[in-house]
C-alpha cells in the first residue's frame, strides 16, 4: 500500500518536472513592463482600453502619430502634414513611400479604407465607431443604413424561429423604407401600427406577424440578398477615396480641427488585406447570416494559420511575436519598418500580472523596468515618495480624465416617483455644498487635481474651462429652500450609486451633504456590471462616473451631455446646450469655436449642473532610471520606439 | 466492476446535464450586458444583432444551441476576451491549474500522511501537539496570508524564487505549497483519526501480541484501513485543487482556471461561466469515480457493497 502510494506520487512529480524540462525561456526583452488588466482585444476596431491602445499603437501606425511628450500630431505612415483644402473639409494624405507591413508589403491607401470600414460596420466596430461617423462625410448615413439592416434581419430571423418580437424590433420593421420593400403578400396579410400607437397595438402586431401564414425564411433571405447587393454602392457614397496605392482623400462632414489627432487613434489604424481569408460569409455575400461583418476573431494572433492566413500582419515599429492568454505578449522590432535601424529598444515584453503589489515587488527587485497603473491602497504613499523626491523613478502623470457624479435629470425616477434632481437648483445646491479640496487632499492624497470643470484645465491648447462653482454652503442652503426643501425637509432619501473603489470618496460626500443640506444619502455600492446596467437605465439619483479624453478637444467631454448622446447617463436634455454644441461644430474660426464650447461648458458646470466634477485623475507610473525616453503624458501613451535602455 | 463503472458514467452524464441546466438558468437569470466591455453604452441595433447571432433572445433556442456546442466540446466565444474562444482559454489555463493542483496533492500526501501517522502513534506527546498546531494553522490561516508570507520570505528577502508568473519550474514551489497547506492539514487530521481508530481494533492487538515491531504494525497492518477515508477526501480535493484557486492565482499571478470562475461571473461572460463550471463538474465526477474504483481495489469488501 505505502509502496504503491509512493510510486504514484513519484510518477506525478516526474511528470510535472518533465513538463518544465522542455520549456526554454526566451532571453529577457530589452524592456519589460506589466499590464495588470491584461489585453482585452488587439482588434483596433473593437478596442476601448488604454492598455490595449498601448500595445496597438506600438505594433500598428496610423496616418499620423502623437508626439510622446506633447501629444501633438506628428508624421505617421503618411507624409506630414497632409494637404488640407481651404474649407478645412478635404484632407489628402500621401502615404510614405517606405511604409511597409511586417511581411514587407507596401502600406496602401486601401488598407486604411479597410481598417476604417471595419470600425463602422456593425459586428466589427463597437465603442469608437462615432469617431468616424461623427466626422467623415457619408459614414453616419452608411452606418445608420447598416444598423437598420442588421436590426431588420435580426427581427426576421427571430420570426423564422417563431419568436415573438419586442416593441423595438417591431418599430424597426414598421419603418416605411423597410416595410414597403417587403413582398406584397406580407403587407396584404398584416398592417403595422402608427409610430405613436399604444403598447396594446404593438402587441397585436407582434401576434399578427407570428400568425401570418408566411415563409419568413424566404423573406429573410430575400432581404439579406437585397441588403448585400446594395452594400458596395452605399459604401461608395462615403467620403473616403483611395486614389492609386498611396493617396487617400478624406472628405469631412463638418470642420474637425482635431482630425489629425484622430488619425493617430487606434480606431483609425489600417488593416492588412490578409484578413479577408478569415471572413465569415453567407449565401455568397460578404456578410454573415445576420447581416454582420465578421472575421474570425483569431486574426490578431501572430501564429494563427487557418485558410493559409499568415498570422497577424502589422505596420508599426514593432511586430507581435508572441501572445499567450493571461501570461503576456512579446513585441520585437519590425524589420520592414522604415525607422527599424534607429530603434534602440529592440524587444519589449508585456507581462500580465493582476496583482499590482506583486508587480511593484518585481519592479523593486529589478525583474520589471516599467509599471503604469499603480492603483494600490497605498498609492498616497507612492505619491508622497514621488513628491518628496525620495523616489525620482515614481512619476505622476496628470491624465486628461475626470471623476464626476451624474445627477439623474429625468422628471421622475425609474419607479415613477418624483425626482428632486429634475430641478436644476437642487443640483446646483449639491454642487455648492461639497468640499472637493478635502476629498482630494485628505481622502485621496495622491496628487489628483481638484476639478471645478468637466474638461481638465491646461490640456487643450487655446481652451481654458470656466471657473465652475466654489464651495458656498449658505448659497446652497438658500437654493434648497427656494426649491422647496429647506434644511432637507421633504427631500426623499437620495440613493448614490457607486462601485467598490469609490467607497471612501462617496462616504465623505454623503457626510458633507448630510451636514450641510440635511439630505439623507443611501450609498449603493454595486459590482460593476450591475452598476452599469442600473446607470444605463437611470435607476439612480446620483451615480459615480469617470470620463477619459479620447482626443485633444473639449468636445470629447462635452458631447457626452448632448440630448441624443448614447453616453448621456444623467438624462440631461437642454435645447440651449445642444444648440451651442451645434453652433461650435459648424464654426470655422477656431478661437470662436472654443469660446462657444466654453460657454456650453459654463452652462453645465455653473448653471444646469447635470454633472458634478470632483477631480481630474493623476496616475502614477514607475520607470527604472536605466530606461529613458518614456515621458509622463495626459493619455498614458508610451511609444517604445523612443526608448533607450542602458544595462 | 466494468458494469459499475458504466453505471457510474451514465449517472455522471445525468449529473452533468443537471449542472448544465442549473448553471444555464443562473447565467440567463442574472442582470448585466455581456457585450458591453468599456465605459461606453452600446448602440441598440448592434446589441440586437449580436443577441440574434447567439440566439440569446429565445432562451430555449439558446439552451439548445449552446448545449449542441457543449456536446461537441465547444464552449463558444468569450465575449470579454474577443480574440479568444472559451475553449482556447480553458485549454491555456486548465493545464496550469492541473499541474499546480497535482503537485499540491502530492505534497499533501507526502507531508500529511507521515505527520498523521506520527501524531497518532505518539498520541498526547509534544510531537502530537506540534502536529496539531501545524494542522490548525493550515486550516485556519487563509491562503492569501500564507501566500503573501511565502512571497515575502522566499522571493523578496531571500530571492530564491520569482515573485510570481508562470513558465519555468521555479514558478511552481510557492503557489503549490500555498495551495497544499489546507490539504496537508486535512490529510493529517484524517490519517490521525483513522489511525487512532484502527490502532484500537482487535487485529492490531493481535499483531502486537504476536510481538511484531511497532513499525511493522503501523505501516503494514494499520496504515491501509486508516488511509481509506483519506482516499475518499482526496478525490474532491484534487478536483478542487486542479481547477485552480482564485486566491492563489491572484497572489502569484498564475494564469490558471480559478480566476475565470470569478471573473467570468463578474463580466457576465456566458460561455466562460458555463465552460469553467462544466469542466470543474466533469473533473469532480471523474475523480470521484476513480476514487471508487481505487476503494474497490484497496478493499475488495467495498466492491460488493457499492
Amino acid at each position: 500500500m505505502i509502496r504503491n502510494l509512493l510510486f504514484v506520487c513519484g510518477l506525478t512529480l516526474l511528470g510535472i518536472l518533465s513538463l518544465f524540462a522542455r520549456t526554454s525561456a526566451r532571453p529577457r526583452a530589452d524592456l519589460v513592463y506589466v499590464n495588470p488588466s491584461g489585453i482585452h482585444t488587439l482588434d483596433p476596431a473593437r478596442m476601448s482600453w488604454t492598455q490595449d491602445f498601448r500595445v496597438a499603437l506600438n505594433i500598428w501606425e496610423g496616418l499620423t502619430s502623437w508626439n510622446p511628450r506633447t501629444l501633438e500630431p506628428i508624421a505617421g505612415a503618411a507624409e506630414f502634414p497632409p494637404r488640407i483644402s481651404d474649407d478645412g473639409l478635404t484632407y489628402t494624405f500621401l502615404i510614405h513611400p517606405d511604409a511597409r507591413w511586417s511581411n514587407g508589403d507596401p502600406v496602401t491607401s486601401g488598407d486604411f479604407v479597410r481598417g476604417w470600414r471595419r470600425a463602422i460596420e456593425p459586428g466589427t466596430g463597437t465603442d469608437y465607431t462615432f469617431l468616424i461617423t461623427d466626422n467623415i462625410e457619408g459614414t453616419a448615413e452608411y452606418a445608420r443604413w447598416r444598423r437598420q439592416g442588421v436590426a431588420v434581419l435580426a427581427a426576421l430571423r427571430g420570426l423564422e424561429g417563431r419568436l415573438r418580437l419586442n416593441e423595438d424590433q417591431l418599430r424597426v420593421l414598421s419603418d416605411d423604407d423597410v416595410w414597403n420593400a417587403f413582398p406584397a403578400d406580407l403587407r396584404a396579410v398584416v398592417r403595422h401600427p402608427a409610430p405613436d400607437s399604444a403598447p396594446a397595438e404593438w402587441s397585436r402586431f407582434a401576434d399578427a406577424l407570428l400568425g401570418a401564414p408566411l415563409d419568413w425564411s424566404t423573406i429573410a433571405e430575400a432581404f439579406h440578398a437585397r441588403h448585400a447587393a446594395e452594400l458596395a454602392d452605399r459604401f461608395a457614397q462615403v467620403g473616403l477615396y483611395a486614389e492609386g496605392e498611396r493617396t487617400l482623400t478624406v472628405r469631412l462632414a463638418k470642420p474637425c480641427p482635431f482630425f489629425l489627432d484622430l488619425t493617430a487613434f487606434p480606431t483609425l489604424l489600417p488593416c492588412h488585406v490578409s484578413i479577408e481569408v478569415l471572413r465569415e460569409r453567407h449565401a455568397k455575400s460578404s456578410l454573415t447570416k445576420e447581416g454582420l461583418v465578421v472575421y474570425d476573431p483569431q486574426w490578431t494572433k501572430p501564429n494563427y494559420r487557418r485558410n493559409s492566413y499568415p498570422g497577424l500582419v502589422t505596420n508599426g515599429p514593432y511586430r507581435l511575436v508572441e501572445w499567450a492568454f493571461k501570461r503576456g505578449a512579446r513585441m520585437e522590432a519590425n524589420p520592414h519598418h522604415r525607422d527599424a535601424a534607429q530603434l534602440s529598444c529592440r524587444s519589449v515584453e508585456m507581462r500580465e500580472f493582476e496583482n499590482i503589489s506583486a508587480s511593484l515587488m518585481s519592479y523593486e527587485v529589478g525583474d520589471v523596468d516599467f509599471l503604469t497603473d499603480l492603483n494600490v491602497p497605498y498609492d498616497h504613499e507612492i505619491a508622497r515618495l514621488a513628491r518628496s523626491g525620495e523616489r525620482p523613478d515614481f512619476l505622476p502623470c496628470p491624465v486628461s480624465a475626470t471623476f464626476f457624479l451624474n445627477f439623474n435629470c429625468l422628471r421622475s425616477r425609474g419607479d415613477g416617483t418624483p425626482n428632486p434632481f429634475a430641478d436644476a437648483r437642487v443640483r446646483r445646491a449639491f454642487s455648492l455644498a461639497i468640499d472637493r479640496e478635502g476629498i482630494v487632499e485628505r481622502c485621496l492624497a495622491r496628487g489628483d487635481r481638484v476639478a471645478y470643470s468637466f474638461v481638465p484645465p491646461g490640456t487643450i491648447p487655446g481652451y481654458w474651462p470656466p471657473d465652475g462653482l466654489r464651495r458656498d454652503v449658505s448659497a446652497a442652503k438658500k437654493l434648497m429652500a427656494d426649491a422647496g426643501f429647506p434644511d432637507g425637509a421633504g427631500l426623499p432619501p437620495i440613493e448614490l450609486l457607486c462601485v467598490g473603489t469609490d467607497e471612501r470618496i462617496v462616504q465623505m460626500l454623503a457626510r458633507q451633504w448630510e451636514e450641510t443640506l440635511g439630505a439623507s444619502i443611501e450609498l449603493r455600492v454595486q459590482e460593476s456590471k450591475t452598476f452599469a446596467e442600473n446607470k444605463a437605465n437611470h435607476r439612480f439619483l446620483i451615480a459615480r462616473a469617470n470620463w477619459y479624453a479620447d482626443y485633444n478637444d473639449p468636445t470629447t467631454f462635452l458631447d457626452c451631455l448632448q440630448s441624443a448622446n448614447g453616453n448621456n447617463d444623467s438624462g440631461f436634455h437642454h435645447a440651449g446646450y445642444d444648440a451651442l454644441l451645434r453652433r461650435a461644430a459648424g464654426e470655422r474660426n477656431p478661437a470662436e469655436r472654443l469660446r462657444t464650447l466654453r460657454e456650453a461648458e459654463r452652462l453645465i458646470v455653473e448653471e444646469e449642473c447635470p454633472i458634478l466634477p470632483i477631480f481630474h485623475y493623476t496616475q502614477l507610473i514607475a520607470v527604472k532610471p536605466r530606461v529613458s525616453g518614456l515621458y509622463p503624458n495626459a493619455r498614458l501613451w508610451f511609444p517604445f520606439r523612443y526608448v533607450t535602455v542602458t544595462r | 466492476m466494468i458494469g459499475r463503472i458504466a453505471r457510474r458514467t451514465l449517472g455522471a452524464v445525468v449529473t452533468l446535464a443537471c449542472v448544465y441546466t442549473l448553471t444555464f438558468a443562473m447565467v440567463i437569470g442574472v442582470a448585466g450586458n455581456p457585450f458591453q466591455t468599456g465605459e461606453r453604452n452600446m448602440p441598440q441595433e448592434a446589441e440586437q444583432a449580436l443577441r440574434a447571432r447567439y440566439h440569446m433572445d429565445d432562451n430555449w433556442a439558446y439552451f439548445r444551441e449552446y448545449l449542441a456546442g457543449v456536446v461537441r466540446l465547444d464552449f463558444g466565444p468569450a465575449f470579454t476576451y474577443a480574440d479568444w474562444t472559451c475553449n482556447q482559454i480553458i485549454a491555456a489555463s486548465l493545464p496550469v491549474s492541473a499541474t499546480l493542483g497535482a503537485l499540491a496533492v502530492v505534497i499533501a500526501v507526502l507531508v500529511g500522511v507521515p505527520l498523521g501517522v506520527v501524531s497518532a502513534a505518539r498520541k498526547k506527546t509534544g510531537m502530537d501537539q506540534a502536529v496539531s498546531f501545524i494542522v490548525l494553522t493550515g486550516v485556519c490561516v487563509p491562503t492569501f496570508v500564507i501566500g503573501a508570507a511565502l512571497v515575502t520570505v522566499f522571493a523578496v528577502w531571500l530571492r530564491w524564487l520569482p515573485i510570481g508568473g508562470w513558465g519555468t519550474w521555479r514558478h511552481l514551489p510557492l503557489p503549490a505549497l500555498t495551495l497544499s497547506l489546507p490539504i496537508v492539514a486535512y490529510v493529517t487530521r484524517l490519517v490521525r483519526a483513522g489511525m487512532l481508530d484502527v490502532l484500537e481494533s482487535d487485529f492490531i492487538r493481535t499483531a502486537r501480541a504476536k510481538g511484531l515491531p511497532p513499525r511493522a504494525v503501523i505501516w503494514r497492518h494499520a496504515f491501509k484501513p486508516a488511509f481509506l477515508p483519506v482516499l475518499g477526501y482526496l478525490g474532491p480535493a484534487a478536483a478542487q485543487a486542479m481547477t485552480g484557486s482564485f486566491v492563489v492565482e491572484k497572489v502569484f499571478g498564475v494564469p490558471g482556471l480559478g480566476q475565470h470562475f470569478v471573473n467570468a461571473a463578474l463580466n457576465r461572460d456566458p460561455g466562460l461561466m458555463m465552460g469553467a463550471v462544466l469542466v470543474f463538474a466533469a473533473l469532480l465526477i471523474a475523480l470521484n469515480i476513480l476514487v471508487d474504483v481505487l476503494y474497490a481495489w484497496v478493499d475488495p469488501r467495498i466492491s460488493s457493497s457499492l
